[in-house]
């Protein structure tokens, strides 16, 4: 770090002995980051452990079940009824698309807040003003999360109908339990979108600390949404 | 997620040296939680002695008939799970509260609340993972759980349901502490304090939240799949439809093997800071001691399955176990070589402390020898699962974690309470414990080499293990004699002790320059830290003359208010020094409450009382948001 | 500092003296000691574990001596030096990381090789034997020959054995430690171990022991194993593998040997076969444990006890084929419970724990839950308590129909 670098710290750093701005205030770091954003980091590193060893689970068990229904292969039972494979991949890619553009939204929801400081050109177009409107984006991510959630739902559902349960067999249980897991913590994501959406309905988002509240959740959002990638591809796509 | 900040008052210094119970209760002051770790630890460690002796009470003599089978197994069971979760891991939770910031020269932990959220699950977990023993319907299953007998079809009664959802809240508990040490350590370092100039017990204990946060989720997945599996009708390790035991047995070990050393290494952090100050010598190899902590940490990883020798994994799988598994033995053995080459040439005074730090050297390698012998996976095959694996972790953990742990309280006392512990009461202590740990855990190398398997609540006269059992037992008895000692002491010389200034041993790190005990703000001014022996430094430059010093450097931020190192010896508040201190709040308490209200709502199930279960997991999951909303909404300070 | 010489030496010392003592140990006074070249698999153990021994008694001894000897030369003393400030030594941290990886490397070559070596599959020839463990006891069976039995198992003497291990409920696992080293019962897996008892050995008993934690009684599943002469096997398998050589259908019921005082009625087959005479039993494969106070049967009952009676109104009626099976007996085929056919061949019962004699039978018969906790055998004697179902029995058997069943089981020769 240079010494410039370290000048602009100290000054950030202000301790109760300086008037400062409340929203500014942070308390002196030896890295510069904020404690929140480490500790997300570390949290992170913590989900990626869980999931692998849910992901390692399904995939220990992968073609274990005795009984069917399974999820790539018909299956007959011994009275003569007929199972298809479980697994829609077609619908479960449309809901893949639509937890990636949530990512897609995060990104901008994050750079609406950021941009808030910056005057905007009296010229501006529509997309210039929408980019700075962080309501619409975290409402985008979070509906697009609810409509990931909604296609989980809509899924259960429909392998719950087909004679697929969390009881029914290895497949039934690993497999619930993995993106049920998953959901779970889209559902947080939700929540905590939807809190950040109503802290700036109610005071508005600006400002350095601002921008960390949606950064951190944004991180949490991305990482939810890498670990479906891996479970769409590990579970869906791989027969 | 402990601190998004709203607006503060500056100035406000609103914790203060109160002594009240609802100071204690409301405190979220680093120091006074780590005492409590310290006390509740210590409670949880009668505990698991009582049972400890209980259990060799049962096992003195051949067909004993002393606790019926099923007592003897709950006693095993608990006697595991509460010196792992309840003992040994929160007494090195004390010191990472007590020390962490003080030897890195701050004021708090990174998240002071959520710290206070980690020792409160951790209270009420341990209350609800051990009072079912005084009802006889505690876990059973061992403590390391092995399905399928821990699944209800092998076990239908409640008892394996306590030590499933205790085992999750207090995973809670220790993970959230984990995300707390690692960002205090990355982030909250005074100016100048490097990651190479920390104090050896930071270090250790920064592997060791790693190890955590790492090691635990494995086994929050194995909870997992075990809790639906008794509860909701998964199909994980049921028998009939397929699965595979070596599931659990994986998923457990991934989490136990690391587990191990995350017991050991805040022992090892602690010799490590008692060893160079009563030979008043620098620690030898501070580098080498910093990689083989983390290689220790990072092997641990890779090694689990040595656990598992005699499931039949196959001849390439335990061979590539059997080496990585002694590849160990090498970080190991160089710490052992590195203190006593620090005592060489030194000036060794024989403290308490010192004892006990000498004492976890020569007790530790015998356990680190035996180690060695089990990590031959034929030999292994003779060994496990009998008295050999018994002497050998007591070896290891006795020997080891708690040697190091008594090292640290006699160490640390002077500094926690501002006096001395009673120097011949401690003697007592030490050799008491010294001879009782001996008698016996060595006996034990012997009945299981001759045959005596684990986990037998009796045997039969003339198989060769009388005279060893006679043995153990008397040992137990000396330990139980060595503790109550070590109690009266500790207890006593709160009161009675002799007054300790600042730094009553002539330490070298950060938390001595401060008085004992120190004040609520820690310091007073933020040290700037320039070696890594800043008092020594400060008393004694000829001694740290050959190290290199300097100021600042790429990795640390000159803070505009750092001062250089000196001793601090008045005593203020931080209201005073115009120091803004954490509020003082009951709401990670309640937070805490709730979440064990509403994983403990579980229970219920048991008995089909479905409409009670959801009534008491939803209230306290309505206690545990609303603590959480009303915690993230008020300002820290 | 004389003491702490003393402390530090103590346990070297004691090493040294305990392993002198235990490589030359008798069989009498540890008869389960892992340390004997009974078998080749145990001697391949053994080997590497003396490799083991060895280096570590030099780390341990290099170690402990170093320590005792800086902490008693650099203790403080008045006058003494200074402590000198020394902050490490690249040559020294490099040799004592090579020193301990090469005593490891010269470990893990005869590791690797010894597990490579007992792995292999079994020689072919050998005998083939199921172990098949349940809660808590074990299932023996010889596919080739047609046997099964529990608790007790046989093997000649200088024929490879080879064990295929499974479990019908929770993880067992499968020690005899004067044999070699153990193997797991998993569920679902099929495992397996194998030895070859040298031919050098005379008839002899063994202990074997479950050391996989398995339930309430873990402690009470309990192996004998017999290493037998070649002659002696065929012998008892001979015998083993035939049905049951009293059969209920074909005997009148009336007592076979009027008022014999307990002695085994005449059977059908009177050729008894060969089992390990009982009075050669050494004395630590004979149970000992202690039957529970409270648990009153009329011994004197017994010698009246009629084993057709008890065949037909106890074994067939009474619900014992629920259970178990009696080769031979229509109907019998349970494999719940231990395969009874030749039970009174056996020298123990309820998984090693109790001694077969006609007293300690009908006790169990009466009330194995409260001879053997969480016993799957629930409490047949009438008016008895079950502690597990936590109520009285109300039907079942009264002592005397016990003593008849008791009299059919021991005619089960």
């Amino acid at each position: 770090m240079t010494a410039q670098t370290a000048a602009a710290h100290a000054q950030g750093h202000a301790h109760g002995h300086d008037a400062h701005d409340a929203h500014e205030h942070h308390h002196y770091t030896t890295t510069g980051l904020d404690n929140r954003k480490v500790a997300v980091w570390t949290f992170i590193g913590s989900e990626c452990m869980l999931f692998a060893s849910l992901i390692s689970t399904y995939l220990i068990y992968k073609g274990k079940s005795v009984i069917g229904p399974f999820p790539h292969t018909e299956w007959t039972d011994p009275a003569g009824k007929v199972y298809k494979a479980i697994l829609d991949i077609p619908v479960t890619s449309a809901s893949t698309f639509v937890l990636l553009m949530s990512s897609f939204a995060m990104v901008l929801a994050l750079q609406a807040v950021q941009l808030k400081g910056k005057p905007l050109a009296p010229t501006a177009g529509w997309w210039e003003r929408l980019q700075r409107s962080s309501q619409f984006w975290l409402l985008a991510t979070a509906l697009l999360g609810t409509v990931f959630l909604g296609f989980q739902s809509y899924e259960f559902t429909s392998f719950v109908h087909e004679g697929l349960t969390i009881k029914t067999n290895l497949f039934g249980s690993t497999f619930f339990t993995l993106t049920g897991f998953h959901g779970a913590h889209v559902t947080v994501g939700v929540l905590w979108l939807m809190s950040l959406l109503w802290i700036d309905r109610s005071r508005g988002l600006a400002g350095k600390n601002d921008e960390l509240l949606v950064d951190i959740c944004a991180l949490y959002w991305h990482f939810v949404d890498v670990v479906w990638i891996a479970i769409f591809t590990l579970i869906y796509l791989i027969k | 997620m402990a601190t998004i900040a709203a607006p503060t008052h500056a100035g406000t210094a609103a914790a203060s040296e109160n002594t009240g119970i609802w100071s204690w209760i409301s405190t979220v002051d680093h120091k006074r939680i780590g005492t409590m770790y310290l006390w509740t630890a210590l409670f949880f460690f009668l505990v698991g002695g009582l049972e400890a002796t209980l259990i060799r009470t049962q096992l003195m003599r051949p067909n004993m008939g002393f606790v019926s089978a099923e007592t003897y197994n709950q006693l095993f069971t608990m006697h595991g799970t509460t010196m792992v979760f309840l003992a040994v891991m929160p007494l090195s939770a004390a010191f990472f509260n007590y020390l962490i910031p003080l030897q890195i020269g701050a004021r708090d932990v990174a998240f002071p609340r959520l710290n206070a959220f980690s020792y409160w699950v951790y209270l009420l977990g341990g209350i609800f993972i051990t009072v079912p023993i005084l009802f006889q319907i505690a876990p059973d299953g061992g403590w390391f759980g092995y399905a399928p007998l821990t699944t209800t079809q092998f076990s239908a009664g409640p008892n394996i349901d306590f030590w499933v959802i205790g085992l999750q809240i207090l995973g809670v508990s220790s993970l959230a502490a984990a995300f707390n040490f690692i960002t205090t350590i990355i982030n909250m370092r005074a100016p100048g304090m490097t990651l190479m100039r920390l104090p050896m017990f930071t270090w250790m204990s920064f592997v060791v939240q790693f190890l955590l946060v790492l090691a635990f989720p494995p086994i929050t997945v194995a909870l997992v799949f075990l809790l639906f599996d008794r509860f909701f009708g998964t199909t994980f390790y049921a028998i009939a439809a397929g699965a595979d035991p070596l599931l659990w047995q994986h998923l457990f070990w991934v989490f136990g093997h690391p587990e191990v050393y995350i017991l050991i290494l805040p022992a090892f952090g602690l010799v490590s800071e008692v060893l160079p100050t009563f030979s008043k010598k620098p620690l030898f190899g501070y580098n080498v001691m910093v990689y083989s902590g983390i290689m220790i940490g990072f092997l641990g990883f890779g090694v689990w399955a040595h656990h598992m020798f005699a499931v039949g994994m196959g001849a390439i799988a335990d061979s590539i176990f059997s080496t990585m598994t002694m590849l160990i033995a090498i970080p190991t053995g160089v710490k052992i070589f590195n203190w006593i080459a620090t005592m060489w040439a030194g000036e060794i005074r024989f403290t308490v402390p010192m004892k006990f730090a000498i004492a976890l050297i020569a007790m530790f390698t015998i356990g680190g020898i035996s180690g060695v012998m089990h990590s031959s996976a034929p030999a292994d095959l003779q060994q496990t699962d009998t008295y050999f694996v018994v002497a050998h972790f007591h070896y290891v953990l006795f020997g080891g974690s708690i040697m190091g742990i008594f090292a640290g309280i006699y160490h640390y006392y002077p500094k926690m309470t501002g006096r001395f512990m009673h120097e011949g009461l401690g003697n007592v202590h030490f050799w008491l414990n010294l001879i009782g740990m001996n008698l016996t855990f060595f006996p034990m190398h012997f009945s299981g080499l001759l045959g005596m398997p684990r986990r037998v609540y009796q045997y039969d006269a003339g198989q060769g293990w009388d005279t060893f059992n006679l043995m153990s037992t008397y040992g137990t008895y000396l330990l139980v004699v060595a503790t109550a000692v070590f109690a009266w002491n500790f207890i006593r010389s709160r009161s009675t002790g002799a007054v300790a200034g600042n730094d009553p041993w002539g330490a070298a790190t950060l938390e001595w320059s401060i008085p004992s005990p120190p004040p609520e703000y820690n310091f007073a001014q933020i040290p700037e830290v320039t070696s890594r022996y800043p008092l020594w430094d400060l008393k004694d430059p000829a001694k740290t003359a050959g190290i290199e010093h300097s100021h600042a450097d790429a990795m640390t931020i000159t803070d505009a208010h750092a001062v250089p190192v000196h001793e601090e010896t008045e005593r203020h508040t931080a209201r005073e020094l115009g120091i803004p201190m954490p509020f003082p709040t009951a709401k990670p308490l309640f937070t805490a409450v709730g979440m064990v209200v509403m994983f403990s709502g579980l229970t219920f199930l048991r008995y089909d009382m479905f409409a009670v279960a959801m009534t008491v997991t939803i209230g306290g999951a309505a206690m545990l948001i609303g603590g959480l909303y009303a915690w993230l909404t008020a300002p820290l300070e | 500092m004389p003491k702490l010489r003393l402390r530090a030496a103590a346990p070297a010392a004691l090493l040294a003296v305990a392993l002198l003592a235990l490589s030359a140990c008798g069989f009498t006074e540890y008869p389960n000691s892992t340390f004997n070249h009974t078998t080749d698999f145990n001697t391949s153990i053994d080997n590497i574990f003396q490799t083991l021994v060895f280096w570590g008694t030099i780390v341990f001894v290099v170690v402990e001596v170093a320590l005792i000897v800086t902490i008693i030369k650099f203790r403080k003393r008045p006058g003494g030096p200074e402590a000198k400030q020394i902050h490490g030594n690249a040559a020294l941290e490099i040799t004592w990381t090579a020193i301990p990886a090469i005593i490891l490397v010269l470990i893990a070559v005869p590791s690797a090789r010894t597990i490579f070596e007992t792995q292999k599959p079994a020689p072919a020839g050998a005998l083939k034997v199921q172990v098949i463990g349940h809660q808590w006891w074990w299932e023996f069976r010889y596919p080739e020959l047609g046997i099964v039995t529990a608790n007790e198992v046989y093997v000649p003497v200088g024929r490879t054995v080879s064990f295929e291990l499974t479990t019908k409920d929770v993880l067992h696992s499968f020690w005899i430690p004067q044999m070699g080293g153990k193997r797991d019962l998993i569920t679902n897996k099929t495992n397996y171990l194998w030895f070859t008892p040298s031919d050098t050995l005379e008839t002899m008993a063994w202990n074997g022991f479950c050391t996989e934690y398995c339930g309430a009684s873990h402690a009470n599943m309990r192996i004998r194993l017999y290493t037998v002469q070649p002659a002696e096997f065929e012998a008892w398998a001979r015998h083993q593998a035939r049905d049951a050589v009293f059969n209920p259908a074909a005997a009148p019921a009336v007592p076979v040997v009027p008022a014999a005082a307990g002695a085994p009625p005449a059977a059908a087959d009177t050729a008894a076969g060969w089992m390990y005479p009982a009075e050669k039993l050494p004395a630590h494969v004979v149970p000992q444990t202690p039957i529970p106070a409270g648990l009153a049967y009329d011994d004197a009952l017994l010698a009246g006890g009629d084993a057709a009676r008890g065949a037909q109104q106890g074994f067939l009626m009474g619900g014992c084929i629920g259970c178990h099976a009696v080769r031979g007996v229509p109907g019998a085929v349970s494999n719940i419970g231990p395969d009874l056919t030749h039970i009174a061949s056996r020298h123990t019962i309820a998984g090693g724990l109790y001694r077969n004699d006609g007293p300690t039978l009908a006790r169990w018969i009466k009330n194995a839950r409260h001879m053997k906790p969480g016993s799957i055998m629930y409490t047949i004697g009438r008016g008895e308590y079950d502690p597990i179902l936590k109520t009285t029995q109300q039907a079942g058997l009264d002592d005397r129909q016990i003593a008849d069943v008791v009299a059919y089981l021991m005619a089960l020769k």
